[in-house]
């Protein structure tokens, strides 16, 4: 049984081999391409560019997030778990009885005071 | 699904408790500013009206909910009584505080029910996951109050310190839960019994688990030497909220601890006579370190917080003495918790006056207070000699229940250093008796009494906890300081009736105690 | 079926990860972050002893799951108020380092 399991190791071994030959023998040829003096080398700026093509990059990479985004990630997350409890239970709706119905509404209902309290408090407007 | 929901109705008090929570948070929204306290005298009467319900629907009841996770006996209802009683007593004296001190107060009042919840389910969990989940709305709860004064940075820190440690204590419990439900595949606290009774070889994996659980609830109860955040986060804390953390949750933390260890070690006798050195380490360790330093301490919550470690140790020397056959360990450790907490209100009722009255709270501040407000330093006074542990005073008649159970488990060694210790506690204690009535008051210097500190509580909205550091030369005359206020007042008078009352004849209290350990200790 | 050892090892090592950085690291967002990690070491025990169910007594089938998911829910309740309280600190002190976080000691 371990064997199998082991074997099955071995594909993914194969598929990493592959995936790791192509874009190096592509590099190789054309390294080899310029060295036998097939393929032209002839730099500009714009090609030296990160993106040939798209939206000009401004600044680096490593800014600051505007601290607002702070409350919007924990309202995300409030519903984000939210479904991690109504996933199992919807798979199983069927066969629960109305009292599951009702318990997930008290539920739901449990969060929407949480989401009105952040309403009423002035956390969703981005202004001010 | 039937089974699951016959029984239901027994959860009345927590629907109504939790009810009670959202309510408060929903009015919060709609009422103005001025018009806040409203909530806190909102909060008292719903408490009381839980009390009410619980006293008159569960009495006798003896059932379990959601396939065996809580149970309704005398144990929970004691404990949910006793809970609620202790959430109505913190608010009156905080109604004050937060008022002068803190803003926000509709947030603070629904935490605090919402963190009684989490203590009454703790009290009534059988369970390892529902018994961390209710440990958790009581920690969450906690980490949001210790944080209250927001612009303070004690109590910021206080409350990092507090969140860093709790989480990561909470992680090493999950381990463990996780490791023995992978062991034994159970995570009911009568399964882990039947397991450890049951199998002769145990794994290793086992072993690991149930010490990992030991170790994660030793940090919640701030157990040497898991304490370290409890002196910071006491001290960082707003008032009202270290006497929350000092009295109740350690009260819960407790209530969920003995239940686990008399339903899940306890039975398991041979097993459990390994445990009760793990245990007896603990609390030895605890006394000493708790007591021992707080002997160096200035500061008033700092010192509180020593001191209850020291008495975290002498709980934990009652939890040794637990065993199938004789309750007195449960009697007295349940007994303990309520004399301790009835002292801990007033000693901190008193605090909070005194805080309000002055801004101050370290020792050196104390001094002469039994010429300014003999009322204050009276109760500050017996409520040490309780804590100390003075014969007429509850304190005595705990200690004594206690340590007698802790000697005749065999544990001499144990309740001897109990012994010790309480006479170590009792020098910090005269120490601030001391600063009451043998120092002089200080002098208010000039620039204070100008805008007398006495006169009028300092009214900004954030506590600043600024300390003038009190170098001020003694001389004869002093300020008086304003009566507390009349809430404060009934607080402390009721409290010190039930400090001498108990302490003198107990009797009708030890009944109820031993109706709620008969429950989890069946075979007692 | 991969034997569970293999996941208990697996979870060990990411929970001693996860307390190496509790221990080590200075900045209080990177001590969260090492505590999430030993809660996912949790939840990857869980989830394997639920569905290899060797041992002693009665697995029922969906405990571990059902832990697993609540101990997600609480983690995320964790960080978003270790956050918060991470967030005034450095307002307040303008630092996050825990190092300099020591206005009270002993």
């Amino acid at each position: 049984m371990l064997e199998d399991y082991f074997r099955q190791y071995g594909l993914i071994a194969i598929l990493a081999l592959v995936a790791v030959a192509v874009p190096t023998s592509m590099l190789a040829f054309s390294w080899l391409a310029s060295r036998v003096g097939i393929r032209p080398a002839n730099p500009t700026p714009v090609k030296l560019e990160t993106y040939e093509c798209g939206v000009e990059t401004i600044g680096g990479a490593w800014n600051r997030f505007n601290f607002r985004y702070y409350l919007y990630a924990i309202l995300f997350v409030i519903f984000d778990v939210e479904v991690v409890f109504l996933y199992p239970w919807a798979t199983k709706f069927i066969r629960l009885e109305l009292f599951a119905l009702i318990e997930m509404g008290v539920f739901v209902a449990i969060l929407l005071v949480g989401w009105a309290y952040a309403w009423r408090k002035r956390d969703l407007e981005w202004g001010s | 699904m039937p089974g699951l929901t016959d029984n239901l109705y027994l959860l009345t008090p927590e629907f109504a408790l939790a009810g009670l929570a959202f309510l408060v948070f929903i009015i919060d929204l709609l009422l103005p500013e001025e018009r806040k306290d409203l909530l806190g005298w909102l909060s008292v009467a719903g408490l009381l009206g839980v009390v009410a319900l619980s006293l008159v629907m569960l009495p006798g009841k003896e059932a379990t909910l959601y396939g065996g996770l809580l149970a309704v006996d005398g144990y929970s209802l004691f404990f949910k009584v006793f809970f609620l009683g202790l959430g109505v007593f913190i608010i009156l004296s905080s109604i004050d505080y937060v008022k002068l001190h803190l803003n926000h107060p509709g947030e603070f009042y629904g935490l605090l029910l919402f963190s009684i919840l989490g203590m009454n389910l703790m009290a009534q969990s059988r369970e390892l996951l529902t018994a961390y989940i209710s440990l958790e709305l009581l920690s969450f709860s906690l980490y949001v109050m210790v944080a209250y004064a927001l612009n303070n940075a004690k109590s910021n820190e206080g409350s990092l310190k507090y969140i860093i440690i709790g989480a990561f204590s909470s992680a090493i419990l999950l381990y463990g839960i996780s490791m023995v439900y992978s062991a034994l595949g159970v995570t009911r606290f009568e399964g882990i019994s039947a397991a450890l009774s049951s199998i002769t070889d145990l794994r290793p994996a086992l072993w690991v688990g149930l010490a990992l659980i030991m170790v994660g609830l030793g940090f919640k109860l701030a157990a040497v030497p898991f304490h370290m955040w409890a002196p910071d986060a006491y001290e960082g804390a707003p008032l009202p909220v270290t006497a929350y953390l000092a009295i109740a949750s350690k009260a819960a933390a407790f209530a969920l601890v003995l239940r686990l260890l008399s339903e899940a070690f306890v039975p398991a006798a041979d097993r459990w006579d390994q445990w009760q050195i793990i245990v007896a380490t603990l609390a030895a360790l605890s006394m000493l370190v708790g007591n021992l330093v707080a002997l160096a301490q200035r500061n008033l919550k700092r010192l509180m917080a020593y001191s209850s470690i020291g008495h975290v140790g002498y709980i934990l020397a009652g939890a040794v003495a637990l065993s199938t056959d004789s309750l007195l360990g449960a009697n007295g450790i349940i007994f303990y918790l309520v004399g301790y907490s009835i002292t801990s209100i007033v000693v901190f009722a008193a605090l909070i006056a005194f805080f309000n009255a002055t801004g101050q709270e370290e020792i050196p501040d104390l001094a002469g207070l039994a010429d300014r407000q003999p009322f204050l330093a009276m109760a500050i006074a017996v409520s040490f000699f309780s804590l100390g542990g003075l014969p007429i005073f509850v304190g005595f008649t705990m200690k004594f229940y206690l340590f007698t159970a802790v000697a005749n488990a065999g544990y001499l060694w144990l309740a001897g250093l109990a012994i010790f210790t309480s006479l170590v506690s009792l020098y910090y204690y005269l120490q601030v008796i001391r600063q009451m009535y043998i120092q002089p008051a200080l002098a208010a210097p000039a620039t204070d009494a100008a805008d007398g500190p006495g006169e009028h509580p300092p009214a900004e909205p954030e506590s600043e906890h600024t300390h003038t550091p009190s170098h001020h030369e003694p001389s004869g005359d002093y300020e008086p300081l304003p009566r507390p206020s009349a809430l404060l007042l009934v607080v402390m008078v009721l409290g010190l009736v039930a400090v001498v009352g108990l302490g003198v004849y107990p009797a009708p209290l030890l009944e109820l105690v031993e109706g709620a350990s008969a429950a989890i200790l069946p075979g007692g | 079926m991969v034997p569970l050892v293999y996941f208990q090892l697996l979870s060990a090592a990411l929970f001693i990860i996860g307390l190496y950085g509790v221990m080590a690291r200075r900045s209080a967002v990177l001590i969260i972050m090492s505590i999430e990690l030993m809660l996912n070491a949790v939840n990857i025990n869980l989830i394997a002893a639920a569905s290899h169910r060797e041992g002693w007594g009665s697995f029922v089938n969906f405990d571990g799951q059902i832990i697993a998911i609540f101990i997600i829910t609480v983690a995320a309740a964790e960080v978003g108020l270790a956050m918060a309280i991470i967030l005034r600190m450095y307002r307040n002190r303008a630092t996050v380092n825990v190092d300099e976080i020591d206005l009270m000691k002993w």
